[in-house]
């Protein structure tokens, strides 16, 4: 009992202790340097890269002190929306284009347009930093572009004979054949089921797919769904049938497993984001290539996420703390080619000139993917349009279902999902 | 004399819970008695549960302010097909997991209980999977279960059969699920029934050894009914853990494949913060939440009434 | 005999996914997906642990998580077991409908409660504290439950004798319901700590900085962006468990001991 009560006493003291630390963050204001906070959904490889860039950032400079508090990327936004409820976000955030509309309406971001100065602001690609316009403001900076696009393992092509990279569907369907014919592997390893990731590979492949023939995933005005037609027909058919019926690529298979795949040497050609640059150039005596995403059907254009930097609207909002921000900001983007070691394509102009930035192999190759980045269609439904398509493509490839009737319910699906927005 | 044992204990208590003392201080007792908990369930639990009420009434972002939509979220879900697919896989794994993990438990509890000599292995063996997070134990039997690269199949290959897709087709997907929780939560039914076992005087088993019962009489004419109370409480706080299902489901299969396995708390989650239709998603976490309390109401007063 | 067998074959079958878990974490990732499956890693290495230690907080992490679970487990024995004890033995009016309240709390799916709950603890400025990771967990209805059922079958008689003797209710609830509900309260005790040790969600929402995170909290970051590295994982998972296995062990040795064979005495 008294072992207990001691035992209590002990711990009492340390909630104490840890009490008295939490009210200190609100007080105090040091003198020096300004503190900044920032939290960051990358983890893992990612992770690693953009902690020390963070670090290079504080050690380059001594008036601003960045603190990074990493959360994985599944729960990044419940905890961001949660804090930006209360108004308690971070001095600096990390959001996806395509969630930017789920925050910008109501008025969560600061828009930039009176802090960042136009040389900065001329230095960035335009259309990376067009996407962050809504509504002729401007609401975050873009940190990077990442297209997905295609890695192919050159020795496998070798040993299979082809000399070419193919450029149309068919050619592929005819080459993966051949690979597989002469050499037993894998011609593609295109995720289509959902494991720890979801299968957005498919949903990201069906868009840029939709686009090449000219057409779009929803309406231009967002409020329909627009690939029930022959567009939408060719580029499903000829996911499903790399699959069910040339059996190219294998069928359940998750995202982890098809970047394993590649990694491994079993599959030829192997569609992902750009992220993936950095994992692959790390794996002994893997001999392949990046490029961008093919035209398989017709114009070039390729699916594109970008990862933005945008400050949060506070309770009290200090302009020191705003103008330390931008600072913060033009650093980490203009050293871009720091980021563009985890694979990344950089925003600013200026980057793409560095030395640093050419010299980093695969990268050049796929730079120019960036010019063809499909934008993120802009409707607050994106999210569950998103996540809804993937289940059903999934679902389609995986089941070989007809195509005419899938296509016409997923449509029927997201059309009644665009309704409740 | 093991009847008389066993009528002893089962008689009616005439004077249960009301003790001989004059001047009955029940009521007082029991407030005092419940103001710890009252006090931070006030604390802490009422603002969220009312304002999660209140909000389900509402369209809300989170961000922007509510917007008073009377019951349009309720009957919103109750034509949403989704709402009926993500309730209909939480009944699956309810139903699936429920009579297993008590009959796991149970005959745990048996084998812990008894006379093995491995009884103490056993009991740690079966418990330490419940120490586990959530995510640890998903994460790791994800890998086991990995199509391609995962160790059951890579066994079942070496040994010539083929791969199964245990969380890639939807007929599986559920019970390699299932399988994980029974491994991740046996051992804690297991513990319960433990306990309700060992509460079980010693001396009605010796009388019922001495009046020459055999093992299978001993179980069910002496344990499973003595230990019908612990039944009652595993069975009840089994199913109300059931249609709370989120976390392991979603790390293993993310609802997949194609959404075959999304419950609807994964539903409801998605609803909220990733769809930021919060109204909506809190509208069906209490209808869920009113069919969990039904069912355990049903259950309580059709089953854990006390025999008195 | 063949019980013996079946009971051995159970053991090996409930130990094989802890073993894949260690083996997996002392292996190099390119070992651990690969082709050729081997039992045991041709190069075993501590890579996995020496990262989690020097590239992490992962020390502040289990010192973070285990005075939260400590201090739930006991504020939580506190406030239950009266409460439990009050709904096994005392008849109050009210007590069916506040037991079923009290029931009530674990049956609303904690994801609609997260906003409000954080908006209630910002405004009592215990954002980013370890407190506020604690105390929402504190009210266990589980623990109630289970305590309330054990309690009940504590025969009345002895109660009774108690109250004859002049002993007062909270003297009968010391010295007489909870050392014979000693079997229950130790689940209960070693449910909350594992309860408390194990939240994730709020915890990752209550707090923001690194160092501050609790274990569960702090591991989860080891799940890359855009890629799954197992043997990371594996090894944070194991170094996150190990605590709580010691804490079991150490408690199950006080079950053995003290729960001597209950039965009705004399």
């Amino acid at each position: 009992m008294k072992k207990k009560l001691t035992l209590a006493l002990v711990l009492l003291l340390a909630t104490g202790m840890l009490f008295a630390q939490g009210a200190q963050e609100q007080g105090a204001q040091p003198s020096g340097p300004i503190e900044l906070t920032f939290w960051s959904l990358f983890t893992g490889g990612d992770g690693e890269f953009f902690d020390a860039m963070i670090k290079e950032f504080n050690a380059s400079q001594n008036e601003i002190v960045m603190r990074n508090d990493m959360v994985k990327f599944d729960n990044y936004y419940t905890k961001l929306t949660t804090a930006l409820s209360a108004k308690t976000a971070p001095d600096v955030v990390v959001v996806h284009q395509g969630n930017l509309l789920n925050y910008v309406p109501s008025g969560s971001l600061l828009p930039l347009d009176g802090y960042v100065d136009k040389s900065m602001l001329e230095d960035f690609q335009e259309a990376p930093l067009e996407a962050c316009r809504f509504d002729g403001k401007l609401y975050s900076l873009p940190f990077d572009v990442h297209p997905i696009v295609m890695y192919y393992n050159k020795d496998i092509l070798k040993a299979a004979g082809i000399t070419t990279i193919p450029s149309t569907a068919e050619e592929f369907t005819k080459a993966a054949k051949q690979v597989k014919d002469k050499t037993g592997k894998w011609g593609m390893a295109i995720d289509n089921t959902t494991g720890t990731y979801k299968a957005y590979t498919l949903t990201r492949l069906f868009m840029s797919m939709m686009a090449q023939q000219g057409g779009s995933l929803l309406s231009d005005d967002t409020k329909k769904a627009n690939f029930n037609n022959a567009y939408g027909e060719k580029a499903l058919t000829w996911l499903k049938d790399l699959v069910n019926k040339d059996k190219v690529n294998p069928n359940e298979l998750d995202y982890d497993a098809a970047m394993n795949m590649f990694k491994l040497g079993d599959a030829a050609f192997y569609f992902n984001g750009v992220w993936a640059t950095g994992t692959l150039e790390n794996v002994e005596g893997l001999n392949f290539g990046a490029a961008p995403l093919p035209a398989f059907m017709g114009k070039s254009a390729a699916w594109a996420g970008s990862h933005t930097l945008a400050i949060p609207v506070q309770k009290n909002q200090d302009p020191k703390k705003v103008a330390a921000a931008i600072k913060f900001i033009d650093w980490m983007t203009s050293h871009g080619e720091l980021w563009a070691k985890a694979g990344h394509i950089p925003t600013r102009k200026s980057v793409t000139r560095k030395a640093e930035y050419k010299a980093l192999p695969y990268r050049a190759d796929y730079g120019a993917a960036a010019a063809f980045a499909l934008p993120t269609p802009r409707t607050a439904a994106w999210e569950e349009i998103y996540g809804t398509m993937s289940d059903m493509l999934e679902k389609a490839v995986t089941k070989n279902q007809d195509t005419k009737s899938a296509l016409s319910e997923m449509e029927k699906t997201i059309n009644a999902i665009i309704a409740t927005y | 004399m093991v009847q008389d044992l066993l009528r002893c204990r089962s008689e009616p208590n005439v004077l249960q819970g009301y003790p001989m003392i004059p001047g009955n201080k029940d009521k007082r007792d029991g407030i005092l008695f419940s103001l710890p908990y009252l006090a931070v369930f006030t604390l802490f639990m009422i603002y969220p549960l009312l304002f999660g009420f209140f909000i389900s009434f509402f369209k809300w972002d989170i961000l922007s302010t509510a917007k008073f939509v009377g019951l349009k979220n309720y009957t919103d879900l109750f034509k949403d097909a989704k709402f009926y697919s993500s309730l209909w896989h939480t009944l699956q794994f309810v139903l699936i997991t429920t009579p297993i993990l008590l009959m796991m438990g149970f005959a745990m509890a048996l084998a812990v209980t008894g006379k093995s000599p491995l009884k103490g292995v056993m009991e740690t063996v079966f418990f330490v999977p419940y120490i586990f997070s959530m995510t640890v134990v998903a994460t790791l039997w994800a890998w086991l279960m990995q199509k391609d690269f995962g160790i059951f199949n890579q066994v079942l290959v070496s040994m010539g059969a083929g791969r199964v897709s245990w969380l890639t087709n939807e007929k599986y997907a559920m019970w390699s699920v299932s399988l994980a929780t029974f491994w991740w939560t046996a051992g804690f039914n297991m513990v319960l029934f433990s306990a309700g076992i060992k509460q079980i005087p010693q001396e009605i088993y010796e009388s019922a050894h001495m009046d020459g019962a055999r093992p299978w009489q001993v179980l069910t004419h002496i344990t499973i009914p003595l230990i019908s109370s612990t039944t009652v409480l595993c069975l009840i706080l089994q199913v109300i853990a059931s249609f709370n299902v989120f976390g392991q489901v979603y790390v293993m299969t993310g609802g997949g494949p194609s959404g075959s396995t999304r419950v609807l708390i994964q539903y409801i989650y998605e609803t909220g913060f990733r769809y930021y239709k919060m109204g909506y998603s809190a509208a069906m976490s209490y209808v869920l939440f009113f069919i969990i309390l039904l069912v355990s109401v049903v259950q309580y007063l059709t089953l854990g009434r006390k025999k008195d | 005999m063949t019980a013996r067998i079946i009971e051995v074959l159970f053991i090996l079958l409930w130990v094989f996914p802890l073993f894949w878990l260690v083996i997996t974490s002392l292996k190099n990732e390119n070992e651990v997906v690969t082709k050729v499956f081997s039992f045991w890693p041709r190069h075993s290495t501590l890579d996995n642990y020496r990262k989690a230690f020097t590239s992490t907080y992962i020390l502040n992490w289990m010192i973070n998580s285990l005075i939260v679970s400590t201090f739930s487990m006991i504020l939580t024995i506190v406030v239950d077991a009266p409460i439990a004890y009050a709904f096994a033995k005392i008849k109050f009016p009210g007590r069916n409908i506040l037991f079923w309240l009290v029931m009530a709390g674990m049956m609303v799916p904690f994801q609609v409660l997260i906003v409000p709950l954080y908006l209630q603890f910002n405004s009592y400025n215990l954002v980013n504290t370890l407190t506020a990771a604690m105390l929402p967990r504190i009210a266990l209805p589980i623990g109630i439950f289970i305590l309330k059922q054990f309690y009940e079958e504590i025969p009345s008689a002895l109660e009774e004798a108690a109250f004859i003797d002049g002993a007062s209710r909270f003297t009968v609830f010391n010295k007489i319901i909870i050392p014979l509900g000693k079997a229950a309260l130790t689940t209960v005790i070693i449910l909350s700590f594992i309860n408390a040790w194990n939240d994730f969600l709020w915890p990752l929402i209550a707090i923001n900085d690194t160092a501050k995170y609790t274990i569960t909290v702090g591991i989860a970051n080891f799940q890359g962006t855009h890629g799954t590295q197992y043997s990371l994982i594996m090894a944070g998972a194991t170094i996150a468990s190990l605590p709580q296995i010691a804490f079991f062990l150490f408690f199950r040795k006080k079950i053995i001991a003290g729960i001597a064979m209950s039965g009705i005495k004399g």
